[in-house]
């Protein structure tokens, strides 16, 4: 008796899931049914967490930009331009620097912006974190602060015990939002990490971690009131399933799917497809010790490259190649500047060394597969083009991730297939930090270029220090010290009515879309 | 019968213990050989090596394997799951979010296996030596040759983008807000009485519902066609049939009563199977699951999450074989005899 009771309630329980079925299969087509209140981007990544000062991580800043916002800004063009700061002046010493905040700025809880956030998260919490606390990625680069002095309400002055040359860059870049000091302190970090406020645009309405966030529009927001009223970001991971969402109508905009499926994408009605370039650049980190403590061999690689073509084979031609490790129209540019594709040279340089024919030279590089658009594909491509002149170089797989880590202790092979973005296009952020002996981007631990990267870290007159790492960058090329590669794409598809904002830097702010 | 049952609850959660002890230990002992560090991975690139020290004290990665096993053990079973690397949060809080969702997907797609698979296995019994038992075997070995996640992206493509007639992204429409009661989307949605979020819930689950379902379904249909071959050897269908039950009566009477034993343990063993199975096809369809937290925390070597996960899973399988088990002694009275 019992036996049957129990069949026939399994019974029931199959009719209930194919009930279900068929009711889910009944009304097709509505999944996607949205209004012009609504965007839906499909987005690669999701923020490692709600703390934007946590750490820096260049995917998330268009998804934090919702939420929060910065003391300096930057316009399309990448000029800085008044943020939460109207107005800022540097001192000639470079260790000071005064400001004005904007009055009538709330937070998304009703509390007022004062500049007491300003010295909670430019002070406190670096202090803290310095001190061994709640770690935040970019307070090494505040460690010379010494005081915020406050004026009133909305004006102060930062106080530095050693100049920090790149302080309006950093207050414009990744892990410098700013957050409410009596929302955090109310509540603790955990909790402002699970309901995260800020002053920007939009206000977080839900989020499920690797999922899904949902962005609601902040009514009370000082500025422009962005013209759509929700954002959903759908993290989805896969290139290919990002593509499949945009074929499919599922998504109005995605970014980073492969450039064969973008150019594809592209000549679907009602897709529109872009590679913009951004300020990003592609490059071999290298060692100066093992094989490559050899100069002519550090030249004999760079030589044999062939940038063009790898531009034309994994990016549709739009990336930049580039000679310096800079993209082209910043500051740290040299034009006119070209190391040369030779082939030949390459072979002369490495036979000048002893290498030839019968004793090729033997190195490993190590590269992330998936971190950037078409990067291992890039590193076998290299691979195939140093054999060409003899070089033999073994390829391996890391995981971006342990790339600090392996770094750090030591291990990463000769060549590094490395991407880095700077935003802010200031040349210390890049060339300072990813050849600086004394940072942890840099396997790269020879004297020079490093006495000179010291010496432009102090030099407070901005010119010179521009003119410093413009010479620093050419000089780096010719000694071997980096090999640049190319200026990254972003490689972006968008419904052909949704129109948004382009900033230089890759920057796609839901703030900006309008829907046509 | 409940005394049965108690009794069985037991003995399985006397091998429970030490199950989940050794698949600790070796998940521990495993995540620890990797040439990983996990006191790097959770500071920041410029962190110094003396607060690289200082971590790894603080995490106990200074003392000796078996310490660090045991400090850990005691963390579990204190309810202290530890926090992941790279979101920050707790780790339950993680898979808190992530288990009754791939729960909910692994059910579904048992539902449907189970369905297909007896509805099959019946048909196939049926037209047994005939050209349809022909076709039903070419169609199931079909099915099986091609794994789950090959499902899963020939649904999402013919379905999802040709046809364009289902999402096949995560697990609600754009403009619906998400309820949160239990945690289980489907239920929840009700409990709020909220029917376009169930039905966009439920529509959003088909293709992957499907790409899992129907992998499973084979096996069940071959193993039910087997049994009811055996059982229609037996003296009591011959007896059934002289009392003059109809094909059908018997069929349903005893044929099937006594065939779907063992059609319940395999069943057992594909839910299993399906859990695990969940993993390629949550991060196909971006279900946000214990599959997709579970590549995630690969692709970023998140330890304290990886070993979690993997443990949960571990739990999970020994669950449905303890249920598996019960609804044995609830079906077979024989079993309860013993």
């Amino acid at each position: 008796m019992t036996s049957d009771l129990s069949r026939r309630h399994l019974l029931q329980l199959m009719g209930l899931g194919t009930g279900a079925a068929a009711l889910a299969s009944v009304a097709p087509g509505l999944a996607w049914a949205q209004t012009k209140d609504t965007v839906t981007i499909a987005w690669p990544t999701d923020v490692p967490t709600w703390d934007p000062n946590q750490r820096t991580f260049p995917d998330g800043q268009a998804l934090f930009k919702l939420i929060f916002e910065q003391p300096i800004m930057q316009d399309p063009k990448l000029n800085f331009v008044p943020g939460l700061f109207t107005e800022w002046t540097t001192s000639e010493d470079g260790l000071s620097l005064g400001f004005k905040l904007r009055e009538g700025v709330k937070f998304h809880d009703g509390s007022p912006l004062t500049n007491r956030d300003i010295r909670f998260n430019w002070f406190d919490r670096v202090k803290e974190s310095l001190s061994g606390g709640n770690k935040l990625d970019a307070a090494n680069t505040w460690k010379n602060i010494q005081d915020i002095e406050l004026d009133g309400d909305y004006a102060g002055t930062f106080r530095f015990g050693a100049p920090i040359t790149t302080a309006v860059p950093w207050l414009a870049f990744m892990a410098n939002y700013v957050v409410p000091e009596a929302y955090i302190k109310s509540v603790g970090i955990e909790q402002f990490r699970s309901k995260p406020i800020g002053t920007g645009p939009y206000k977080l309405a839900e989020y499920q971690v690797n999922s899904r966030m949902v962005f609601e529009r902040n009514e009370d927001y000082w500025g422009e009131k962005p013209a759509i009223k929700t954002v959903v970001v759908n993290i989805i991971k896969d290139p290919s399933a990002r593509a499949a969402a945009m074929q499919s109508g599922q998504a109005d905009l995605t970014v980073n799917i492969p450039v064969r499926e973008t150019e594809r994408l592209g000549k679907v009605p009602g897709l529109v497809s872009e590679l913009n370039p951004i300020q990003r650049v592609v490059l071999i980190q290298l060692r100066s010790d093992l094989a490559t403590a050899d100069q002519n061999l550090r030249l004999a690689l760079h030589h044999a490259i062939d940038k063009q073509a790898l531009s034309k084979a994994f990016y549709g031609g739009g990336a930049v190649p580039l000679s310096v490790p800079a993209p082209p129209g910043t500051a740290g540019d040299v034009p006119g500047f070209v190391f040369p594709y030779d082939p030949e040279k390459s072979k002369a340089l490495l036979a000048a060394s002893g290498y030839g024919p019968g004793k090729p030279a033997t190195l490993k590089m190590a590269a992330t597969n998936g971190h950037f658009p078409s990067d291992f594909d890039i590193a076998r491509a290299l691979v195939g083009m140093w054999k060409k002149v003899g070089i033999e170089v073994e390829l391996e797989t890391i995981e971006y991730a342990k790339y600090f880590e392996l770094n750090r202790g030591g291990q990463l092979p000769e060549l590094t297939l490395y991407s880095w973005e700077n935003a802010t296009g200031d040349p210390e952020i890049f060339t300072g930090y990813l050849l600086n002996p004394k940072m942890p981007f840099s396997p790269w631990r020879g004297e020079q270029p490093g006495d000179q990267i010291a010496k432009l870290f102090v030099e407070t007159n901005t010119e010179k220090r521009l003119a410093g790492y413009r010479e620093l960058n050419r000089f780096a090329v010719e000694m071997g010290a980096t090999i640049p590669l190319l200026q990254s794409v972003q490689t972006l598809v968008r419904k052909d009515n949704l129109n948004y904002l382009k900033f230089g830097n890759g920057w796609v702010l839901a703030q900006t879309m309008t829907w046509g | 019968m409940f005394a049965t049952l108690l009794s069985l609850f037991l003995r399985r959660l006397a091998v429970a213990v030490p199950t989940l002890f050794v698949v600790s230990a070796l998940l521990f002992i495993v995540l620890r050989l990797l040439p990983v560090d996990p006191a790097a991975m959770s500071l920041p690139p410029n962190a110094t090596n003396d607060e690289l020290a200082a971590m790894r004290s603080t995490m106990g990665l200074d003392k000796s394997l078996v310490t660090q096993f045991l400090i850990w053990l005691g963390q579990i079973l204190g309810g202290d799951f530890g926090n992941s690397i790279q979101y920050r949060l707790p780790v339950w809080q993680l898979i808190g979010d992530a288990l009754p969702a791939t729960i909910e997907l692994a059910l579904l797609s048992m539902v449907v296996a189970t369905i297909v698979g007896l509805a099959g296995g019946l048909a196939a019994f049926y037209f047994r030596d005939g050209a349809g038992e022909a076709v039903l075997d070419l169609g199931s070995v079909v099915i099986l040759s091609l794994p789950d996640f090959l499902w899963a992206l020939l649904l999402m493509l013919v379905l999802g983008v040709w046809l364009n007639a289902l999402p096949f992204m995560l697990r609600l429409d754009p403009g619906i807000e998400r309820p949160v009661i239990t945690g289980f989307l489907l239920i929840d949605t009700l409990l709020t009485g909220r029917l376009d979020a169930f039905a966009s819930a439920l529509k959003h689950m088909v293709l992957p519902v499907l790409a899992l379902g129907i992998s499973a379904a084979p096996s069940i249909m071959r193993v039910l066609r087997s049994s009811l071959l055996d059982v229609y050897q037996e003296d009591y269908i011959h007896q059934a049939r002289l009392r003059g039950l109809s094909e059908r009566q018997v069929l349903l009477r005893h044929g099937l009563k006594n065939a779907i034993l063992p059609t319940l343990s395999l069943m057992g063993v594909q839910f299993g199977f399906l859990f695990g199975g969940t993993l390629l096809v949550e991060v196909i369809f971006s279900y946000p699951g214990m599959g997709n937290l579970m590549i995630d925390s690969i692709r970023n070597v998140d330890l304290p999450v990886i070993q979690i996960v993997g443990l949960t899973y571990c739990v999970m399988v020994l669950l449905i074989s303890t249920v598996v088990d019960a609804l044995h002694l609830v079906l077979n009275p024989k079993l309860r005899a013993r």
